[in-house]
């Protein structure tokens, strides 16, 4: 009895350590998916309201502690992407701003 | 007797005058060199000769943004800190010089590559090590650039007629690298009033600049200023600023005048 519930047990923990081991780390993929969709919108930002501006912006300040946990490369590379989209983002909203004024 | 020692007096004077003169002509450069950088952040340390960077067969290729956005190549000379495990790992110069990118269904050369073997008779890092080095470069740029429409300054070549006519089309999306983005909406063109009576206005298109820039190739980092809000001057342009970022040093120089200042004078 305890012989055939010892097997899928065993099978069950391989799979799920071989699924671990090949996967990509689950949090490398979601600080990519999450930069493509914020650094995608810089084109049209001028097209944005001011209050989809100020949540562009307070996601790209959410992201950057996850990319500054990257490898040296990457993180030097993604550090600036993310500053110069958050900065159009920033600027866009300053002159918006100031066109109300 | 007199004569000659006035003639030799005269002499010394001017020669003293020219050489306390401070300023130094600046030679302009010849067409191919037009856009050349050298990268020299960590080649000395390593006893290699400073990267030299053509921009002309790159821009010839590539658009403007796909470099300084989506590779990460900063607009100041030295201001990205490119190291050689950089392009080595695929990032920066690596994005494109890994052996697997292929551009013409030629697989690009690697950048800094340590496998295979360094290879010292195939001259490998000399390709962009070449600061000082007679290297004989992969393409030539009189053949390369013999159908472009020509222009009078920086490489001779109009480019922005060249990418209108279709004879290059620069790639903006490089898969694993770059965002795909929306197309861009295209801004309205302004008018910038010189600050010098006479001058012809200038009109500023901004679907010419996007065609290749973007929008955060500029925005803020260049220009920080808002329409009409701050007053730029020639000097700061060909100091290097504003306009003068990429004027002067890839894109058409400012002695081109009647590119910029198209408006008739009012």
């Amino acid at each position: 009895m305890r012989r055939t519930l010892l097997l899928p047990v065993v099978c069950a923990l391989v799979l799920t350590a071989f699924s671990a081991a090949t996967a990509a780390p689950p949090s490398q993929e979601a600080w990519r998916a999450e930069f493509d969709d914020l650094c995608s919108k810089t084109d049209d930002a001028t097209s944005l309201s001011k209050e989809e501006l100020k949540a562009l912006i307070e996601r790209c300040d959410r992201l950057k502690p996850e990319i500054e946990k990257l490898d040296e490369s990457p993180r030097k590379l993604y550090s600036k992407r993310l500053q110069m989209c958050r900065d159009l983002f920033a600027y866009v909203l300053e002159t918006k701003e100031q066109e109300e004024k | 007797m007199k004569r000659l020692v006035f003639i030799s007096c005269l002499v010394l004077v001017c020669a003293a005058v020219v050489m306390a003169e401070t300023g130094v002509k600046k030679r302009r450069p010849l067409p191919h060199e037009y856009g050349k950088v050298v990268m020299d952040n960590y080649s000395g340390q390593t006893r290699m000769a400073p990267v030299v960077f053509d921009h002309w067969l790159h821009r010839a290729r590539f658009t403007c943004r796909l470099c300084h956005v989506d590779i990460g190549f900063a607009m100041k000379v030295n201001g990205t800190g490119v190291r050689a495990s950089d392009n080595e790992k695929g990032y920066y110069c690596g994005s494109c010089h890994n052996g697997k990118y292929k551009y013409d269904n030629k697989p690009v050369f690697s950048a800094c590559s340590l496998l295979p073997v360094y290879d010292e008779s195939k001259h490998t890092c000399e390709r962009c090590h070449s600061q000082g080095k007679a290297v004989k470069k992969g393409y030539d740029f009189s053949s390369f650039t013999s159908g472009l429409p020509r222009e009078r300054f920086g490489n001779g070549i109009d480019w922005e007629t060249a990418e209108k006519e279709k004879l290059i089309i620069p790639i903006d999306y490089i898969e694993g690298i770059s965002i795909k983005r929306k197309a861009l909406e295209v801004r309205k063109d302004f008018s910038i009033t010189p600050n010098v009576k006479g001058m012809p206005e200038i009109v500023f298109s901004h679907e010419k600049h996007t065609v290749w820039n973007g929008c955060e190739v500029c925005h803020p980092e260049i220009f920080m200023v808002k329409k009409g809000q701050v007053k730029y001057t020639m000097v700061e342009v060909f100091e290097g600023q504003y306009c003068g970022v990429c004027h002067g040093k890839a894109a058409f120089p400012m002695i081109d005048c009647q590119r910029c200042h198209t408006q008739p004078v009012k």
